[in-house]
């Protein structure tokens, strides 16, 4: 071949390639067929979604699809997370003087399979869920076993019956799975079900259960398909399909809502919230978490000697400036318990937080350093997990707010930026001073976040309870009446904020950004974020 | 010696001070003693770690790469989703870096010193220092947001069912079968992301063109075939451009490979779900299946690129064959 035969070739080609290219750009812009709405798209972070299998996925993102596809016995409304509410069961009963409760199915219920729902789902569910073994499994430790009465009645036996049950329930983990199909996959519900159980697979793609709508399709780290369940039990879902799109990037999600590729962006920052405020056609959703940042003092003069003494903790929270950082980092968009029971449950108000909490006070402060001997002040290091944020604020400016506070007092925190899997493991392994972190719930119950603090939580802090304080946690957890359980439970904060162990520093309002399309969302803090049940076009 | 480099990153990650288990058991979980055991037995980790690295040699010998702990799915599973959309981005992304960076390097040397000269290493230069990720926004921002000119994020539109699985490459995938506006929307979802992706290899590319050619120009064969009587663009081409390729494909080979694994901000912010997120995210958690998989497909991606380079070299220029 020659030079100019070559030219040539090269010249063709480039104009083949030009011209495929433009006749692409025309295919791609052909107009799509315009009508009602009919899809709702959602844009997220699903990259932790690692199984859609209701009795294995534990993760944040996953239960907004589970809670889609899968109903529980019963469930818990946005806002209210202390009375549970009838879903598949329509009433239930505490039997054998509080060792079982009984669960009344509703009728003429069917899964999406065909089949009717019976007590035999509800008997595999469970025990499926406790015999895994696998990270949601710790949620059905408290069931022994589930027997069935009738084809509408189950009775879940419990191994302790001063632990409470309901709260648990109302996890997306105990969604109630068509147990003849999910046998007919593998399932298991008998103790080796960790060992032998294969049905994972075939839960990852397709769903079997009563909720309102299905999963048809989870192409991972990219989108989940959901569409309408022709046997739903109730009115039809609100719309024919519904795509939950992974979209990581929180500054993505805002133009493609702005653009109108997707109804609600659910990941977005404080910042980018407030920029939204006021755009046309887009609206700000806000729901009460009940998740919490927190910063972790330890008790072990190992760690730091200062911070052994407990005066010299107190000293730290009497100077740290919580309305500064709620107002200042967050404009507002969060309150504060008193400790480390959220406030909405557990007798947890904004008012005990002033009553008994800490709050800024740099003279108090002041004192109580000279009191536990460090007149001068003194310095330790402080930890948190670099490049996160909770509430849309970053653990590393909370961190600077905190040092700037501190300095005030002469306490120097010197900051110590971690990836947030070495955070994680030095923090369980109790080898931190400080810690600045966040803790979400398993489930809705107070002993949830109770229990922790004077188990778990207290060998991360080096702190040995007193066995008071661990009586008092116990007897709560199984104090049946709710206004004496709410009174345990701020005596127990009373204790914590004593011991000065644990500064919960904020509890973050959530907000989503909707389009207008759309009504009937609302965020809630019971481990779904939304109800895509409520979610109907406008 | 992918194999060697699977040794080194499995070692270096098993010193890291991060508990797998820790970064992927919930709080709950994570205290309980019997679903802690359960998940170290069931992905090895209490074994030493010789016998790890054995069993996971065994399962390679078979074609295994093991189960990845954050997926909690085959790694060969993982990588044969990820790697097609991640070869499709850094293989447009090349051939639009050699396509650009080439003939703008060739003229900044032609012209040297003139406003086109100036132009291109303005040009390169943008295109190196321009932070991936700030560059991506500000393209996604402006095409997409602004423009309205560019498709959604992603590899197709929302709720677009992709083509029948062949390769896994939505473009021969969507050609094969037939459906052409799934290949058109294909296209346009991977045009911005590759320009993006593409731009600091142009820089490169454009500044080592402009000055391998400058250094071939000063040859004396040079002068010999203008001396000749040769035409000025037989002299560019067949003799000055032809022998500056080498070090521009050696660059080349490399790049690609990089592209390949490397383009984590552009995949995160046009939701591309390809290997350069997965790798980061496997690396966060210290997934250990993963990341010795992905080391593997890596180094092996290397090995093929710079043999592709090095058979490249004996078209280039003959008289490597000849040595």
């Amino acid at each position: 071949m020659n030079r100019s035969d070559l030219i040539r070739r090269v010249r063709s080609a480039t104009t083949l390639v030009g011209r495929l290219t433009l006749l692409l750009c025309v295919l791609w812009w052909s107009p799509a067929a315009a009508g009602a709405k009919t899809v709702l798209v959602l844009g997220t972070d699903i990259s932790d979604t690692n199984s859609l299998d209701p009795q294995r996925q534990f993760v944040y993102s996953a239960p907004i699809t589970e809670h889609a596809v899968y109903e529980t016995l019963i469930t818990m409304t946005p806002g209210d997370y202390k009375d549970v509410k009838p879903l598949l069961a329509t009433k239930w009963e505490t039997v054998e003087n509080g060792a079982a409760l009984v669960f009344h199915l509703r009728p003429n219920v069917k899964f999406v399979t065909g089949n009717p729902l019976t007590a035999d789902d509800v008997k595999f569910t469970f025990e499926r869920l406790k015999y895994l073994k696998d990270d949601a499994s710790a949620l059905a430790e408290n069931i022994a076993r589930v027997d069935v009465i009738d084809p509408l009645t189950a009775k879940v036996v419990l191994v302790d019956k001063a632990q409470p049950l309901l709260p648990f329930l109302i996890a997306p983990n105990f969604g109630i799975v068509d147990s003849k199909v999910v046998r007919a996959q593998g399932g298991l519900n008998t103790p080796d079900a960790d060992k032998n159980d294969k049905a994972t697979a075939f839960l990852d793609q397709r769903s079997v259960g009563t909720g309102p709508y299905t999963l048809t399709r989870w192409a991972r780290s990219t989108e989940i398909e959901l569409v309408r369940n022709p046997n739903y039990w109730r009115q039809p879902a609100g719309f024919e399909r519904v795509l939950i799109r992974h979209i990581p990037d929180s500054a993505t999600q805002v133009l493609q809502l702005k653009r109108g590729d997707i109804d609600a962006a659910l990941n977005l920052t404080f910042d980018q919230l407030s920029s939204l405020r006021g755009t046309s056609g887009i609206n700000v959703v806000k729901g009460q978490s009940l998740d919490f940042m927190y910063i972790a003092f330890t008790s072990s003069a190992a760690l730091s000697q200062p911070l052994s003494n407990k005066l010299a903790r107190q000293a730290v929270m009497h100077a740290i400036d919580y309305d500064g950082i709620i107002k200042g980092l967050i404009g507002g968009d969060a309150i504060r318990p008193a400790s480390f029971i959220p406030v909405g449950l557990g007798g947890s108000t904004t008012d005990l937080t002033r009553e008994i909490g800490y709050r800024q006070d740099l003279d108090k402060a002041r004192a109580l350093l000279a009191q536990a001997g460090y007149p001068n002040g003194f310095s330790f290091d402080l930890s948190y997990g670099s490049g996160a944020d909770v509430g849309g604020v970053s653990y590393e400016v909370v961190a600077q707010k905190v040092q700037a506070d501190l300095a005030r007092v002469k306490v120097q925190a010197n900051l110590k930026p971690m990836e947030q899997g070495n955070l994680r493991t030095a923090y369980r392994k109790g080898d931190l001073a400080a810690t600045i972190t966040f803790w979400n719930p398993d489930a809705l119950d107070p002993s949830l976040w109770a229990d922790p603090t004077v188990q778990r939580v207290a060998k991360r802090v080096r702190w040995e309870p007193d066995p008071a304080i661990l009586e008092l946690g116990k007897q709560a957890a199984g104090e049946p009446n709710p206004q004496k359980r709410d009174a345990m439970y701020v005596q127990f904060q009373k204790l914590l904020v004593d011991q000065a162990n644990l500064c919960v520093l904020f509890q973050p309002v959530y907000s989503h950004a909707i389009r207008d399309s759309i009504t009937g969302y609302q965020v809630t803090a019971a481990g779904w974020q939304v109800d895509l049940y409520d979610v109907k076009p406008r | 010696m992918a194999l060697a480099a699977t040794l080194i990153v499995f070692l270096v990650a098993h010193f890291v001070p991060v508990d797998p288990i820790q970064t992927q058991l919930g709080d709950l979980a994570s205290s309980k003693p019997e679903i802690v055991a359960r998940y170290r037995a069931h992905w090895g980790l209490d074994k030493p770690l010789w016998e790890q690295y054995l069993i996971f040699l065994q399962k390679l010998s078979r074609g295994d790469l093991g189960q990845s702990i954050a997926t909690r799915r085959p790694v060969l599973d993982d990588i044969k989703q990820y790697a097609p959309a991640s070869f499709e981005l850094a293989t447009v992304a090349i051939i639009l870096a050699f396509s650009i960076g080439i003939p703008l390097g060739v003229l900044a040397a032609i012209k040297r010193d003139s406003w086109l000269d100036h132009l291109a290493r303005g040009v390169s230069l943008v295109g190196v220092s321009a932070p991936t990720f700030w560059l991506a926004f500000i393209a996604l921002a402006l095409f997409y947001g602004g423009l309205e000119i560019a498709p959604s994020p992603g590899r197709l539109d929302a709720g677009a069912p992709p083509p029948p699985h062949l390769t896994g490459l939505y473009l021969i995938d969507s050609l094969v079968g037939g459906d052409f506006h799934t290949l058109a929307s294909a296209f346009a979802h991977l045009l911005l992301p590759s320009i993006v992706l593409a731009a600091t290899t142009t820089g490169v590319i454009t500044r080592t063109t402009r000055v391998s050619m400058l250094e071939t120009l000063d040859q004396e064969y040079i002068r010999t075939a203008r001396a000749k009587g040769l035409r000025e663009r037989g002299v560019l081409f067949r003799h000055a451009l032809r022998n500056a390729l080498i070090p521009i494909f050696t660059l080349g080979g490399v790049a690609y490979a990089q592209l390949l694994s490397g383009a984590v901000m552009t995949e995160t912010i046009f939701a591309f779900p390809g290997m350069g997120r997965y790798a980061f995210q496997s690396a966060v958690v210290l997934d250990f299946p993963a990341i010795s998989g992905i080391t593997l497909l890596v180094g092996l991606t290397y090995l093929l690129v710079n043999l592709v380079v090095d058979l490249s070299y004996a078209v280039i220029d003959p008289r490597v064959v000849r040595r």
